[in-house]
């Protein structure tokens, strides 16, 4: 699985960049459509989660993040591929 | 269930800043919540004034939004009416330790069936950063500009003196033993705590050096000290933060009869 | 659990313990306080092994947080007070405006400001009363001034209440409170239940109800409410900065009363249609009463219910007599809208007797005042 952030809901806080062990986030450079710095997932396949199904691990982006913004969605042929 | 069925999907994005430890907060008791399988049409959320008070609006299901301090005392007369339905309270340190002072250690030693969730975020975040009963010594808030010279309370000690059955204390750094802290609270039978010890980065953090709420989570980790690994002796209890550790941990775990079985409402609510 | 019927010899606290048994409250909090006491303690007793809760907290904002909150978890619900504890609740007295909770208060009123006269009596809260917190809202309040109607006003209070999702008074005083009497309870109960929102229909909250009462619902049920003291739309949505919103909510709250208020006040009148009309209400219309019987220059006109204010039968008995002489026991306080009211109506003289210190008018003191005006 992989994290994704909805950028409908991410209000740039960084608190993703700072709390994931595997450094798999990184500091947005563009502005969202809600007007902030979002994050960007920059090394999704750096991520415990990498090519796991079912009981996830760690979970701290998703536990951390204040604004509900990031989710797990299942991975591409391509994103397995990494 | 998924969070956009635990909460409110339409009312997102929601009121808090950027950085804001409440979110953080509903993250953990939505996965404590929905880990537990409880309904959620037969639990009434209740919070009072402020940020952390905000969340019960969030919550799709019933919601109290009440009067400044006084959710524990609304939420006493909610669960007795009601037995049957489960009584959780959104609180902060403001409403719950200062104007909510005396319904929260009565609320402790009546010992009703409820979860208290404390956000403690150390300062008034809602009216722009003004000094709460939380505020540690010497820290800066805009009602005390040269450095807070008051101590403050510890709210975890506090209910454990007043006879809370279950009481924990974790920071938003802490997510997984929060988690499972609000699922031990969420079954406990009777008068169950939790504070979070949360970061407000615009108007505690920004006053004092931590600006960003990754500082501010750092500071959590850097003073962070586990309960069974304090010294008592070494400690003043009350004085949270005041030598610059946070003491977190399960505090007390027990079972005293909870105020519905001594009054006998459950047999006839 | 039902109250007992047939005759009694009680006091009036007693008799509004009755009144609200007979009326189902399933919920009491309290707080001691002076002269209040023998209401909680009878409720105390009366409670115990039914299902309902009786619930002594830690302070008056506590006991009336405790009810509001009992009272969404769908029973009736009730606590009672005096003076000082009554200044506590203010604040929560709006937001059970705001939210429409429907809830009773028992204001047995003592001597004020402060600590006052515990043991005596005064009717120095009926500006509070309506007027008590902050912001615009009605309410409605039912001043006894008998055993009899300590419990029939109780069992109006709560059908009140519950009809119109507000918070009711009974504006009882030490005298009344603490006077003994003979109180009779009727075979059958007439007791008003509130509505309660219906699961099926969701959109029914939203169209505005002809009484504009909206259905009431109860927690636990699945109806998802969010109540809030908040500027909050019909659907609940919080919206405290929006002008219309609060235009249309605040409005509403104060015209849910207003406009009913044929249905709710209540009255007495002795000998209409004398040049000289005493208006007055509670124990201070005793003497007053007395006066009235004895002399045919003299009327009464005794309200029963002080809020919302009952303009119909001030303005009627203002535009038939000469003279009106409001009787209070306070330094003037229904005087005004009554004052207000018959000067709408052309009565130019309009006077006050009021006594504190904590005993009611006596006939003399009134026929005395009366003199004084040449009424008699």
């Amino acid at each position: 699985m992989k994290p994704v952030i909805d950028l409908r809901l991410c209000k740039g806080c960084n608190v993703c960049v700072y709390i994931c062990p595997k450094k798999c986030y990184s500091r947005g450079a563009g502005i969202s459509e809600l007007g902030y710095y979002a994050a960007v997932v920059s090394a999704a396949e750096k991520c415990y989660n990498h090519k796991r199904e079912g009981k996830l691990i760690c979970e701290l982006c998703v536990l951390s993040c204040p604004d509900q913004a990031i989710s797990w969605h299942p991975e591409t042929e391509e994103d397995l591929k990494k | 269930m998924d969070i956009f069925d635990f909460y409110r999907k339409d009312r997102w994005p929601h009121v808090f800043c950027p950085g804001c430890g409440n979110g953080t907060v509903m993250n953990c008791f939505y996965r404590a919540f929905s880990a537990l399988n409880l309904p959620l049409d037969r639990t009434a959320f209740v919070g009072g004034i402020g940020c952390s008070s905000r969340i019960p609006l969030y919550i799709s299901s019933d919601a109290l939004h009440t009067t400044h301090g006084r959710a524990i005392a609304f939420a006493t007369g909610l669960k007795l009416s009601k037995p049957d339905l489960k009584v959780v309270v959104f609180t902060g340190d403001g409403d719950l330790g200062a104007i909510g002072g005396n319904h929260f250690i009565n609320g402790c030693r009546r010992n009703v069936d409820m979860t208290v969730i404390c956000i403690n975020n150390n300062i008034y975040g809602m009216t722009g950063g003004q000094a709460s009963i939380t505020t540690p010594h010497d820290f800066q808030s805009t009602t005390t500009p040269y450095g807070n010279r008051e101590y403050p309370f510890d709210l975890a000690e506090l209910a454990v003196a007043a006879g809370a059955n279950y009481v924990a204390r974790w920071t938003t750094r802490h997510v997984h033993e929060l988690t499972k802290s609000m699922k031990t609270a969420l079954q406990k039978k009777g008068f169950a705590f939790v504070e979070v010890i949360s970061q407000c980065p615009v108007n505690f953090g920004r006053r004092n050096k931590m600006a960003d709420p990754t500082q501010m989570l750092e500071w959590f980790k850097e003073s962070s000290v586990r309960r069974e690994k304090v010294r008592t002796a070494a400690v003043d209890h009350f004085d949270l933060n005041m030598a610059g550790q946070i003491t977190v941990g399960e505090f007390v775990d027990r079972n005293r009869e909870c105020y519905e079985e001594l009054i006998g409402v459950e047999k006839h609510g | 659990m039902k109250a007992a019927k047939g005759e009694f010899f009680l006091q009036g606290n007693e008799a509004c313990v009755e009144g609200a048994i007979g009326s189902g409250i399933r919920f009491f909090a309290g707080y001691p306080i002076t002269p209040s006491t023998e209401i909680a303690e009878g409720l105390a007793q009366r409670l115990r092994g039914t299902n309902g809760v009786f619930l002594q907290m830690e302070d008056e904002i506590a006991c009336i947080s405790a009810i509001i909150g009992a009272s969404w978890g769908g029973v009736k619900s009730m606590t009672a007070t005096s003076g000082p504890g009554f200044s506590l609740m203010q604040e929560a007295i709006g937001y059970a405006a705001m939210s429409e909770t429907p809830i009773v208060i028992v204001n047995v009123m003592r001597g004020g400001p402060s600590t006052g006269q515990p043991t005596r009596a005064s009717q120095g809260d009926v500006m509070q009363t309506k007027y008590g917190s902050h912001g615009d809202y009605q309410v409605i309040a039912f001043a006894p001034a008998s055993v009899q109607e300590m419990f029939d006003l109780t069992v109006e209070s709560f059908n009140y209440a519950e009809k119109y999702r507000v918070p009711a008074f009974l504006l009882s005083d030490a005298e009344v409170g603490h006077m003994r009497g003979l109180l009779s309870v009727p075979e059958n109960l007439k007791i008003v239940d509130r509505k309660e929102k219906g699961i099926k229909r969701a959109d029914e909250a939203y169209d505005v109800p002809d009484d504009l009462v909206h259905p009431f619902p109860t927690f636990g049920k699945g109806h998802k409410a969010m109540i809030t003291g908040m500027t909050h739309a019909e659907d609940s949505r919080i919206e405290p900065e929006d002008v219309r919103t609060h235009q249309e909510l605040v409005k509403r709250l104060s015209d849910k009363i207003l406009k009913n208020r044929k249905d709710i006040n209540k009255w007495e009148l002795v000998s209409p249609g004398s040049k000289t009309m005493i208006i007055s209400y509670g124990s201070s219309a005793l003497g007053p009463k007395e006066v009235a019987a004895k002399d045919e220059r003299v009327g009464l006109l005794r309200l029963k219910s002080l809020w919302p204010l009952p303009e119909e039968p001030i303005y009627e008995v203002a535009s038939q007599c000469e003279r009106i002489l409001v009787c209070e026991m306070n330094l003037g306080m229904m005087y005004w809208p009554i004052k207000r009211v018959a000067l709408e109506a052309g009565c130019k003289k309009v006077e006050l007797l009021s006594k504190i210190g904590g005993e009611p008018p006596t006939p003399s003191e009134v026929r005395h005042k009366l003199r004084g005006m040449g009424a008699i």
